[in-house]
């Protein structure tokens, strides 16, 4: 076993090394101007990912949703019965987690709202909302921070996000809707489905683990 | 020079999660190893739609050949994908902890 994880690993690095010799020419890139004014957006990935791979995007949602799902379904029911940890009381990091929490909202928004013109869109704007959070739980513990954020209504919320994405994407590749306002509309729909998501696997973590 | 930088260190980043994932027992540490691993994957996408000189895929800014928007749009759903998915990879150890009382994938294999 090690011997083949060896071979494989030499194998790799003499790939690396043939291609940094430069035996494989790199073949020049298409211009993606054309695409992007086609979507009529700047954002050319914004294009390619809301929509001339659409299709992609929207079974990775459903995937996501799924994958969301399953972890819910398994953490059920499941309690942690032994004695936890006690979590470090620091009141630096408290104070700014409150502090950085209206300036990432705000830039996760903005991100979301402008994923069509610049860099940004719907899934790095989920991520940087999830991981807000994420911060918020390690900064005040599990347990307070599901008291004041915490509710069942949030995972429908996400449910009919993915719904409104789905009606949204068959809009623009049945009908053949091209606009900038598609886009807009379905960046901040996939932030809203990414973030709650990550949440709600967060919570449901914790809640296996004792702590809520 | 910087895209071979970022080439050799997604490679590097790939074999050392290979590593871990065959060598260490532990199957959380195995998830760990499958996490830099495909982080590595996603860095090689990344660094192989930069080329010195490009500008970014984005109408108005300035002439030249742009970068590739492909492998970027391939890239921000898979960190996505990646995280669902170690999620439920976890949500799986947990249960298997709280019915085997191991996480050792050896013992595992030989109760089978």
């Amino acid at each position: 076993m090690k011997f083949l994880l060896v071979c494989g690993l030499a194998g790799l690095l003499g790939l690396l090394g043939a291609g940094l010799v430069g035996i494989w020419p790199r073949p020049e890139f298409p211009d993606p101007d054309p695409v992007a004014k086609a979507w009529g957006v700047a954002n050319a990935v914004a294009a390619v990912v809301l929509g001339v791979r659409l299709w992609d995007t929207i079974f990775e949602v459903l995937v996501y949703v799924v994958a969301m799902v399953g972890v819910r379904f398994f953490l059920l029911g499941m309690r942690w019965q032994g004695e936890l940890p006690p979590v470090a009381e620091t009141p630096l990091l408290r104070r700014s987690a409150d502090l950085l929490l209206g300036p990432i909202l705000v830039f996760a928004l903005y991100l979301a709202a402008s994923g069509h013109l610049g860099p940004g869109g719907g899934f790095p704007a989920g991520a940087i909302l999830g991981s807000a959070l994420l911060l918020l739980a390690l900064a005040k513990g599990v347990e307070r921070l599901s008291a004041e954020l915490y509710e069942p209504r949030l995972e429908r919320l996400e449910y009919v996000a993915v719904v409104f994405l789905l009606f949204l994407g068959a809009v623009v590749l049945v009908l053949g809707v091209r606009t900038a306002a598609a886009f807009v509309v379905a960046n901040l729909l996939v932030a809203v489905e990414v973030a709650i998501g990550a949440w709600a696997v967060l919570h449901r973590f914790a809640s296996a683990r004792g702590e809520v | 020079m910087e895209a071979l930088s970022g080439l050799s260190l997604a490679v590097v980043l790939a074999a050392l999660g290979l590593w871990v994932m065959v060598s260490r027992r532990n199957l959380v540490w195995k998830l760990l190893g499958l996490g830099v691993a495909s982080g590595g994957s996603i860095l090689f996408l990344v660094a192989l739609s930069h080329r010195p000189g490009v500008r970014p895929p984005i109408l108005g800014l300035g002439p030249g050949p742009a970068a590739d928007p492909l492998p970027q749009a391939l890239v921000l759903t898979a960190i996505v994908i990646r995280f669902a998915t170690l999620a439920l990879a976890l949500a799986l150890v947990i249960l298997l902890t709280e019915h085997r009382h191991t996480q050792d994938a050896r013992r595992l294999e030989e109760e089978e």
